[in-house]
């Protein structure tokens, strides 16, 4: 369909968006690593528990951990060879998280579920659930869950935007596996039984607005370059003029809302029963040698992915895994890729930030780009003095989807992302608390 | 291989390039065509109070950062060091104070008032409170008040106040059967203040006044500096502008008796002399819009710019002093209460009354 333009929505920020840097490139398959360290945790509820022991042989795209939980995710091996370790260890964000260690054993064997013709909704929410998709835009919600909401929705969102600078994933899939996201849209919408396809892109990817404005289905809504653009709410609101409510799920609104990657991922896995076990990095920043987006198994050491892209040739001042404004910054190569590892970036001096904070002026820039309309200085404040109740009553914390809007323009260069996840932390104990009580 | 330099944090891992220090210097380069528009028509004594102000703040500051935390004696011992860590924590915050503070003041004070002023401003009005960002009034304007105190200032009040001084004269010999209510004297309004027409009033020519509040073609170079660097917000000078003006064309007006009725009679011709008489434009770009003392959110600070606008054309109609600096440190003392009470809606959200109602 013809594309439309987005709404407009009140606050963001224009990042410098450093695209250029592997946008033209095409996807790279990264060879098969040695070693795969595959974390158990992969999805936001709690981690898998692993059915597979410690020697045991395991083919390619076989469960090696089951969910436990509705908002788990299974898992599955990556690369055929044998089962070396199950071990804990820390993982990326700093928590202790199981991983499972597998060695190649050179085959290529895959044990992938048997592929689905014309599915019914249900059966295509069980093979989500089967080949253990999650959001892969960042957050890592199970994408079955999504696809069978509670209440009626009427429309599906495809999230192309990718707001996040220095990411191309999302860019490069949607110009190469064009016709593959818009089947598995059309699956996701059969299992939500709606008939109404939005997929929202940036303006800076005009080509990919052209190439979904092909399908009759599809309709492509041009969104303003702005970050935030790819947050849910924003996006919601943005595409179809709906509001989330505070502490209400997209599906409340009658939108489910779901990731370009996503919807690649559940093509896969109905035509082909190829369970997710890779996905598309984009290995960017001044650092590394050749910037490359690279289709990488799930569980490949950091370390090999950057040798596979040349290694660096300056001295990064900031590993980061995932998108600059949300991605977690690395304290070395040891860390392993996840579902939701959208990115490698490594910074020189120049790209990150890595400046003292000074005092706050209360010039409120904060509170004018914050795209969820709060006050993240009254958190830093409040939360400063000790006082999280104040903090969360007066900078409305609890609502904050934490995009880094307001840190990327404090001219102060105050750690308000800090003091937000600590207020939020802390605001959770006392919750518990209070129930306990 | 990566080595421990690396930095770890919480996202964002870019920034922007804007710091305090980049902001400061934004407000500082807009200052200058006021600075320079003050020589201009006050002479070397204008340039005499605008350096002593600046160079009184910045040393006012370094003295009080040599002297404030950590063992003197320590501090003397490696005295470059000190040196060398205040340069590089100086926002340049007391550079804008003190132009600020120099622009504000009539070119006939004299320069050690101006010292004492400046050494007042930093020293106590913003350092005794915690320094940049922590400061519960204007330091400038705070500077200003003392300084009107202590060294009488009269001479400021001469003739630049514009038409608010006159309406005395627009309701004398003025009858009614009461007399409370006076009569509408035909182009009695515009009559006495024709001596000065509004252009010399933009342009400052042959006006007395403050250094940097004559010209108020320099401020609006000023005010589209900032507008363009988005320092402040265009609406909040317009905004301000806009409510002086008219509540000052009301406070202006009154009731009048024109023989049958009782009418309230204002002339809007007075709208332009008294928005560009006095300091109200200046204070409306450089010191209403000072981060540190005006509210945070954008309705907290639409409130306070409504009532500080107000307050000031009515205080100014009823005194016919410049009481523009008083004013500010009111509003500055009432920052905090906005703050509080006027909180903002997140995106999304849900009037909470009406789900408690149904339960």
């Amino acid at each position: 369909m013809k594309a439309v333009r987005g709404k407009y929505f009140f606050g963001g920020v224009h990042p410098h968006d450093e695209k250029a840097l592997s946008k033209a490139l095409p996807t790279e398959i990264m060879p098969l690593p040695e070693v795969v360290a595959i974390s158990t945790s992969q999805s936001l509820g709690k981690p898998a528990v692993p059915v597979v022991e410690k020697g045991a042989e395991v083919k390619c795209g076989e469960l090696i951990a089951k969910a436990d939980g509705p908002i788990s995710s299974d898992v599955f091996a990556s690369i055929c060879g044998t089962v070396e370790d199950i071990r804990d260890e820390k993982g990326v964000g700093g928590a202790t998280e199981k991983f499972i260690f597998i060695r190649t054993n050179g085959k290529k064997e895959n044990a992938f579920l048997p592929p689905l013709a014309d599915p019914s909704p249900e059966e295509i929410v069980q093979r989500i659930k089967d080949a253990g998709i999650v959001g892969l835009g960042g957050a890592g919600f199970p994408t079955a869950v999504k696809a069978a909401p509670r209440t009626p929705v009427d429309t599906l969102i495809l999230n192309g935007a990718e707001c996040e600078p220095y990411l191309t994933c999302d860019y490069r899939l949607m110009l190469e596996k064009t016709d593959e996201i818009a089947r598995g849209a059309r699956y996701l919408a059969k299992a939500l039984k709606v008939d109404k396809i939005i997929i929202g892109i940036e303006a800076n990817k005009p080509d990919c607005i052209k190439k979904f404005e092909a399908y009759e289905d599809i309709l492509p809504v041009i969104l303003k370059k702005k970050y935030p653009m790819g947050g849910e709410k924003q996006l919601i609101y943005v595409a179809t003029g709906r509001k989330v409510g505070l502490g209400k799920l997209p599906a409340d609104s009658g939108v489910v809302v779901q990731n370009v990657a996503t919807a690649f991922a559940v093509c896969e896995a109905i035509e082909k029963g190829k369970p997710l076990i890779e996905r598309i990095i984009t290995v960017s920043g001044r650092a590394v040698k050749t910037p490359k987006n690279v289709w990488v198994r799930l569980g490949t050491k950091t370390e090999s992915v950057i040798e596979f892209c040349g290694g660096e040739i300056h001295r990064p001042v900031k590993a980061v895994q995932g998108g600059p404004m949300t991605g977690v910054a690395l304290a070395n190569y040891e860390a392993y890729t996840h579902k939701t590892t959208s990115g490698i970036l490594l910074m020189t001096e120049d790209e990150a930030a890595a400046d003292e904070p000074t005092p706050c002026l209360n010039c409120g820039k904060c509170a004018d780009v914050c795209p969820m309309h709060l006050m993240p200085m009254n958190t830093a404040f409040y939360s400063a003095a000790g006082d999280y109740e104040a903090a969360a009553k007066y900078g409305n914390t609890l609502a904050c989807i934490e995009c880094g809007a307001c840190e990327y323009i404090c001219p102060a260069k105050r750690p308000l992302i800090q003091a937000i996840r600590k207020t939020k932390a802390e605001m959770r104990k006392l919750q518990q608390g209070g129930q306990k009580k | 291989m990566i080595d421990n330099t690396v930095v770890i944090s919480t996202p964002p891992h870019v920034k922007s390039k804007r710091t305090t220090r980049g902001i400061m210097c934004d407000v500082a380069i807009a200052l200058l065509p006021c600075a320079i528009a003050g020589i201009v028509y006050f002479g070397w004594q204008a340039f005499v109070l605008e350096i002593t102000s600046v160079l009184g703040c910045i040393a006012t500051e370094f003295v009080y950062y040599f002297i404030a935390k950590g063992g003197f004696a320590k501090k003397c011992k490696n005295a470059g060091k000190v040196c060398k860590k205040w340069f590089c924590q100086f926002d340049m915050t007391s550079v804008v104070t003190g132009l600020i503070l120099a622009l504000i003041i009539p070119s006939t004070t004299r320069w050690y008032e101006v010292l004492v002023g400046s050494i007042f401003s930093i020293a106590i009005v913003k350092m005794f409170f915690g320094g940049t960002g922590k400061n519960l009034v204007n330091p400038a304007a705070a500077g200003r008040v003392f300084m009107f105190l202590s060294f009488a200032l009269t001479t400021y009040v001469a003739a630049n106040i514009g038409p608010t001084m006159l309406e005395s004269e627009l309701f004398t010999g003025a009858t009614n059967l009461s007399g409370l209510l006076p009569k509408v004297t035909e182009g009695a309004a515009s009559a006495p203040y024709s001596a000065m027409t509004n252009l010399d009033l933009f342009l400052g020519t042959g006006v007395a006044g403050c250094i940097g509040e004559t010209c108020k073609l320099a401020i609006l170079i000023g005010y589209v500096y900032l507008c363009v660097r988005k320092v402040i917000k265009w609406w909040q000078p317009a905004l301000f502008i806009a409510v002086f003006g008219f509540v000052s064309v009301l406070a202006m007006g009154g009731l009048f008796y024109d023989g049958s009725a009782v009418v309230y009679k204002f002339d809007i011709e007075l709208f332009l002399p008294s928005v560009l008489s006095g300091g109200v434009l200046f204070a409306a770009v450089f010191m209403f819009t000072d981060y540190v003392t005006s509210p945070k959110g954008v309705w907290g600070q639409l409130v306070y710019y409504v009532i500080g606008a107000a307050l000031l054309a009515v205080l100014r109609v009823l005194t016919h002093l410049e009481v523009a600096s008083f004013i500010i440190l009111i509003m500055n003392i009432f920052v905090p209460l906005i703050d509080r009470f006027i909180m903002r809606k997140p995106f999304g959200y849900i009037k909470q009354k009406k789900t408690k109602e149904g339960k």
